[in-house]
């Protein structure tokens, strides 16, 4: 009876499966800080965004550049730093519930994932498709430019590489060398930021006009195909978990 | 770890963790997939699908099934070929849809003002439910590249024509003949409106008559085949699962 009681208590006390409330707060935290920068996009794009050499430009969208390029820093270096310091280092030796529990948070930081390439690759780069339609650009650093480029690809690459990182160091299906599929879905949209060079490159040499099928633009697509990784992700975590559920499913 | 221990207390957990496993997959996909279709959409085919002054019947009806059955195709490989989920293709235009009516509606219109009947995306909807069919009922990789590759880019014109035929009747404004799409186009001046951007088909005797959707849809269907064999073995190959091995 006092074996029971305290097993009792032990499930109680132990953490759920999948933390709902992180998965919640997650994602409210994406959509409403991209809310947010919409709001702001709206408001300073059209007011301080026009001509890159007026002075309200500098106050509205260069200080927003810089801004943005500290935190990102910081927050990748931190966030990536904690991943890796606090890795579990005996990750062969867990429980079957321990390694279903991290599946499920393995899965929290994929559904981020999910949120974060989808405003990076989706909402924001069509976006600005429609603004350089609209305005003629005199920087590299348009408004566009610098939510799209500078804010959410960032995101989506910190976003991408600590999901990588969590799977790499807290889950045994991944310890066997590096997961090729999983690495091409994190590093193939990552270097559609340096690719971000050869696009700049190009525009440097023609700006009044825009046509957004021009082969400068294919290594952006070239790149995005690398999403299509994630279907090898899927594969990988299905195996593993029908594996710890077969059992109870038969 | 021991192999005799399990990782759920009962029948009734495993069927609940296997259920939201399904959702959180599910979830995962269309957005991840939605993603890296979009950017590759806009940028191969763009231009035709954000104006109606580029959607013309020779370059729009060729262009756009042709780059857009890459992923469909992709996907299938998986959905179909691992899991008998026969919705490949209706997941990955649905993705693409709600990505571009988003865009379309919020930025297009919300943010520089084109009106929402200048810049909606082409329906790519049809082909998509063909493909799947086809997969469905044949199980079979070649005859869904040849019947429903061909059927995606046969279907796409039709698809959209009854949104668009009335934007293709000719009017004449200051003495010039064009089509309502080319008058909006020439009130909503764009960074693309000039003619040596703008690709589409050319004012000839021919402009209003006959016969060159069919062929350009023809053709499309022709190369759909050819893009869907090379995307279904991209699928496979991304859909793996293998590792690198650490030295």
């Amino acid at each position: 009876m006092a074996a029971t009681t305290e097993s009792v208590r032990a499930d109680a006390a132990e953490a759920p499966l999948l933390n709902k409330k992180n998965m919640i707060l997650g994602s409210l935290l994406y959509v409403v800080f991209y809310a947010w920068v919409r709001w702001y996009e709206g408001i300073y794009g059209w007011s301080a965004g026009l001509d890159s050499f007026a002075p309200e430009f500098e106050t509205y969208w260069m200080n927003f550049l810089y801004i943005e390029f500290v935190l990102e820093v910081s927050t990748a270096g931190i966030l990536w730093g904690y991943i890796w310091k606090t890795r579990d280092r005996k990750v062969m030796s867990i429980t079957p519930r321990e390694e279903l529990r991290r599946h499920f948070t393995h899965w929290t930081w994929l559904v981020m994932y999910a949120f974060a390439i989808y405003y990076g690759a989706s909402y924001f780069t069509e976006q600005d498709g429609t603004w350089h339609q609209t305005i003629v650009r005199d920087t590299d650093f348009t408004p566009s430019h610098i939510i799209e480029f500078y804010l959410s690809y960032p995101i989506y690459i910190i976003t991408g590489g600590a999901c990588f990182l969590y799977a790499k160091t807290r889950l045994p299906t991944y310890q066997q060398g590096l997961h090729l599929q999983y690495m091409v879905a994190v590093v193939g949209p990552f270097m559609i930021l340096p690719n971000v060079g050869l696009n700049e490159w190009g525009h440097t040499f023609w700006f009044m006009e825009e046509l957004f099928v021009a082969p400068l633009h294919y290594g952006f697509v070239f790149f995005g195909w690398a999403a299509l990784g994630v279907m090898g992700v899927v594969n990988t975590e299905v195996i593993a978990i029908a594996k710890l559920l077969k059992k109870d499913l038969a | 770890m021991s192999a005799s221990q399990s990782a759920v207390r009962s029948r009734a957990e495993a069927v609940k963790v296997s259920r939201t496993f399904d959702w959180l997959i599910l979830f995962t996909l269309f957005f991840v997939v939605l993603g890296g279709y979009h950017i590759h959409y806009m940028l191969t085919g763009g231009d035709w699908d954000f104006w109606t002054d580029w959607k013309d019947r020779r370059l729009w009806v060729t262009v756009a099934p042709i780059v857009s059955i890459t992923f469909p195709a992709a996907v299938q490989a998986v959905l179909w070929w691992r899991y008998r989920l026969p919705f490949g293709a209706v997941v990955c235009i649905l993705g693409l849809l709600l990505g571009e009516w988003i865009n379309r509606y919020m930025n297009f219109w919300g943010w520089t003002y084109f009106p929402v009947n200048f810049c909606f995306p082409s329906n790519l909807m049809p082909g998509a439910i063909v493909l799947d069919v086809v997969l469905m009922l044949t199980n079979s990789m070649t005859i869904t590249a040849v019947i429903g590759g061909m059927a995606y880019g046969l279907l796409f014109y039709p698809g959209n024509w009854p949104i668009m035929a009335p934007l293709h009747v000719p009017v004449e404004y200051n003495g010039m003949m064009m089509t309502l799409a080319d008058l909006q186009g020439y009130h909503y001046v764009r960074t693309g409106t000039p003619e040596y951007i703008r690709m589409v088909e050319k004012g000839t005797l021919r402009t209003f008559g006959k016969d060159v959707a069919p062929v350009s849809a023809f053709f499309s269907a022709f190369v759909s085949i050819l893009i869907y064999f090379l995307w279904h073995f991209f699928g496979k190959w991304f859909g793996g699962t293998s590792f690198t091995q650490s030295s």
